[in-house]
């Protein structure tokens, strides 16, 4: 096998999804009074956050098994 | 400004840890055949003290984003078929909203015991016809030992590909299919009808693209959560608008589903077709019982016949364990089947590495 395991996306992905959960963790009182409006663009917000977590936790998810050697078996 | 803080629940370390495990399960049968986990992520969180309504909606709101990322990592090895998906979904999407109408309708009439027991009796009559189907179909495979071999279609698929209707015909590239779109119409309303009753309406819509349109059913269990995303982004949008989105269990089940949904979809490339029938079917007829255990408790609420609260509570604790059995029963396969295919990679390298 000649390509290396991707530990810094790994890292990196990791960093931006914790500091991402850690904010919702932090500020959950806020969050949730927000999140909850149903005036303006404020029900947008779940969905956007949805959105931001499944880009940044996704790309988190999938380094993961790359890194433990958990990988697409590839037909010929 | 308004609040619909009053609703959402403080959350313990526990019901966190629960969350995490059964979005991971779920998101790993979801990855594998397509949805999934959502009929035990409902029921889980009500236990915890969340109210119906915001269950089904942080539910929904972290199906489509699991639903995006499973599409997306399946797409990479050609199982989506994109176009066949939106046309589905846009028939769903009316399916849905008739589903809906004709709950609200039941639940007017006959109270919330008789909505109850129309949602129980559509689960045990769908997943008892169509799960013992795909079941028959999976051992026939089996027992024909074609498991190998690429996957026939049913006889009735070839019939729907042989009508040529001037005007609707449309090619599905990664299906490998030109059908009229007219027959998708059917398929995606009822897809919709039974998600807006059931909440998983991949249980038609995956055996109607494999046994209908003629779809293989790794591309078929693909292309469903297409039609996810699309059904749960519309619903997450609808619930949102009414503030019923609890977003942090929505944030921590797709923690979760996200790892599974990923573990899931690597997993379709090391199975054998028939596998996905075999963990579809499992998982159908057991909810399929979960069900059938609680119809009796629904009919004591109508007076229609006599049980004691003791049977009551009995009967409803059953039904959650087979609920809960259900999703560990598809994972144990999936699981199973993925080692299985991983050992013999193995052993096939170390072969030809020995041969050379």
């Amino acid at each position: 096998m000649y390509s290396s395991k991707p530990y810094w996306k790994l890292c990196l992905s990791g960093a931006v999804s914790g500091a991402l959960y850690l904010l919702l963790y932090l500020h959950e009182k806020e969050v949730m009074e927000n999140f909850t409006r149903t005036d303006g663009f404020y029900p947008a917000l779940p969905i956007l956050a949805a959105f931001v977590f499944s880009i940044a936790h996704g790309a988190f998810t999938a380094y993961f098994w790359e890194v433990l050697g958990i990988r697409a078996l590839r037909r010929e | 400004m308004e609040y619909a803080s009053a609703q959402f629940i403080e959350l313990a370390s526990g019901s966190v840890a629960a969350l995490l495990l059964i979005g991971f399960v779920g998101g790993l049968v979801s990855g594998f055949i397509g949805s999934g986990g959502a009929f035990v992520l409902t029921p889980a969180m009500m236990s915890m003290g969340v109210p119906g309504v915001i269950a089904v909606a942080s539910n929904m709101c972290h199906k489509f984003p699991k639903a995006l990322v499973g599409a997306c990592r399946r797409a990479k090895y050609g199982h989506v078929d994109v176009k066949l998906g939106l046309v589905i979904a846009a028939s769903a999407a009316v399916g849905v909203w008739v589903g809906a109408d004709i709950q609200q309708r039941i639940n007017a009439s006959f109270g919330e015991a008789g909505s109850n027991l129309y949602v129980s009796l559509a689960f045990v009559v769908v997943l008892t016809i169509v799960g013992g189907y795909v079941l028959l179909d999976a051992v026939k495979i089996y027992r024909s030992g074609r498991t190998h071999l690429e996957e026939k279609p049913s006889r009735l698929a070839r019939w729907v590909q042989s009508v040529e209707i001037p005007g609707t015909m449309m090619h599905f590239k990664t299906a490998g299919i030109r059908i009229s779109a007219l027959f998708t119409i059917p398929l995606g309303f009822a897809t919709g009808m039974l998600a807006a009753t059931i909440a998983v309406g991949g249980f038609i819509g995956v055996p109607g693209m494999i046994y209908v349109l003629g779809a293989p059913a790794l591309i078929a269990s693909a292309t469903e959560l297409v039609i996810a995303f699309v059904m749960g982004l519309g619903g997450s949008i609808k619930y949102a608008l009414h503030g019923l989105v609890d977003i942090r269990l929505a944030l921590i089940l797709l923690a979760g589903s996200l790892f599974g949904v990923q573990l899931g979809a690597i997993g379709t490339t090391y199975v054998r077709p028939y596998v996905i029938r075999v963990v579809m079917a499992a998982i159908m007829l057991i909810v399929a019982v979960s069900r059938g255990l609680v119809v009796p408790v629904y009919l004591a609420q109508l007076d229609m016949v006599d049980l004691s609260p003791g049977t009551m509570v009995g009967l409803r604790s059953a039904s959650f364990v087979f609920l809960v059995a259900a999703l560990g029963v598809g994972a144990f396969i999936i699981l199973g089947a993925m080692l299985r295919g991983h050992r013999a990679v193995v052993l096939k390298r170390q072969q030809t590495a020995a041969g050379e």
